[in-house]
């Protein structure tokens, strides 16, 4: 329904005449809260943006192996330490995150482990 | 000079002096001191308020009781089925539910208004000091208020609502009925904050409920402006849905 609303928005005009969206999503809905899976990996790509942060990455041991990762805001997670330049597609890092409900190559970032050693969490 | 003459050049100087301060009138005097409510407020962690009587149920009308039986928070049930609207059509969050997002808000005390300052989408609310409601006020996203300083406390009266708003985000609803009476009050390092709701069209009885929020050292905002571009990138790259529009960033 939600989709069909964007779309009808996106057809008329209204929604793009909105100044502001809004992108609460629910982590239950999308990730499997209660699991947590570790992988060393490279970062792909990291963007600071709203709702939340993105970062891609790809196992090391099997680059087949990727995932879409989501962080908190960037004013949540600048408390905790992080910045706009914080990664960079090329470092190696530790991640854990909840992974993706039927079996969605996503995950919501719960810690990473820097090249430097230095932990950060979302 | 003679006694009498002295008399009748002192008359005359004064005199003198009355006549050039005619029409000029006493400095005002200072308003009275504020109380410190300015500054970065930020709800709990941990434990963030929620819009609630202390004790006992919302007294929903049958109106209310079946919007709130069918609202579909976002963080409760499957987004892509919420009933949310600052999620279904991007509206604004509203009042007072903005006050109680995770992000931060400030308040900014001036003579003639205080301003709330909410780090979410960059939104603010504006609450005349000493002025009334105009009876020729549309409704708004963040209601008409209007506030007074009594004692320690900066007492806020908001009308004027737009009633497809949700009260919080767990879908609490109201009407174009609704009032809220806010009592702002600063204790040490919190600012309380007490929420009295009134809506004939949803609640059978005005309730009250208590809100409290620490504060924020640094008073950095950081610009979060949600746009229809990141909703869509965000169901085409983690979702994917395509988008129906070109995405920009």
């Amino acid at each position: 329904m939600c989709i069909r609303i964007l779309l009808l928005g996106g057809l008329t005009g209204v929604l793009l005449l909105s100044t502001a969206a809004a992108a609460h999503h629910g982590a239950a809905s999308l990730y499997d809260v209660k699991a947590e899976t570790t992988v060393k990996a490279t970062v792909t790509e990291f963007i600071w943006t709203n709702p939340h942060v993105e970062v891609g990455i790809a196992s090391v041991e099997d680059k087949t192996q990727r995932w879409l990762l989501e962080l908190g805001s960037p004013p949540n997670i600048s408390a905790r330490g992080w910045t706009a330049k914080t990664l960079r597609a090329g470092d190696v890092v530790t991640v854990t995150f909840n992974p993706g409900l039927r079996g969605m190559r996503i995950g919501r970032l719960l810690k990473v482990v820097l090249p430097g050693g230095k932990e950060l969490t979302s | 000079m003679s006694g009498r003459g002295l008399v009748i050049v002192l008359a005359g100087l004064v005199a003198a002096a009355a006549a050039g301060c005619a029409g000029e009138t006493a400095a005002p005097a200072p308003p009275p001191p504020r109380p410190d409510i300015a500054g970065t407020w930020h709800n709990p962690l941990g434990s963030p308020n929620r819009l609630r009587p202390p004790d006992g149920d919302v007294p929903f009308t049958p109106w209310g009781a079946e919007q709130m039986k069918a609202a579909r928070p976002t963080f409760t049930n499957d987004f892509r089925e919420t009933t949310d609207p600052a999620v279904l059509y991007a509206d604004p969050n509203g009042y007072p539910r903005i006050m109680m997002h995770p992000m931060k808000f400030k308040l900014i005390v001036t003579d003639d208004y205080v301003y709330q300052l909410f780090e979410y989408n960059q939104n603010w609310r504006q609450i005349a000091i000493g002025k009334s409601h105009s009876p020729d006020d549309p409704p708004t996203w963040y209601g008409n208020a209007v506030g007074r300083w009594d004692g320690d406390t900066l007492v806020v009266d908001s009308t004027g609502f737009k009633a497809s708003t949700w009260l919080d985000s767990r879908g609490l609803p109201h009407t174009d009925q609704l009032r809220l009476v806010e009592r702002f009050r600063r204790e040490g390092d919190t600012l309380a904050v007490g929420v009295t709701v009134e809506d004939p069209g949803a609640f059978t009885a005005p309730w009250t409920a208590q809100l409290q929020f620490n504060r924020v050292d640094d008073g950095a905002m950081i610009e979060t402006i949600y746009t229809i571009s990141d909703e869509l990138r965000f169901r085409e790259r983690f979702l994917g849905v395509p988008s129906p529009i070109p995405i920009r960033r």
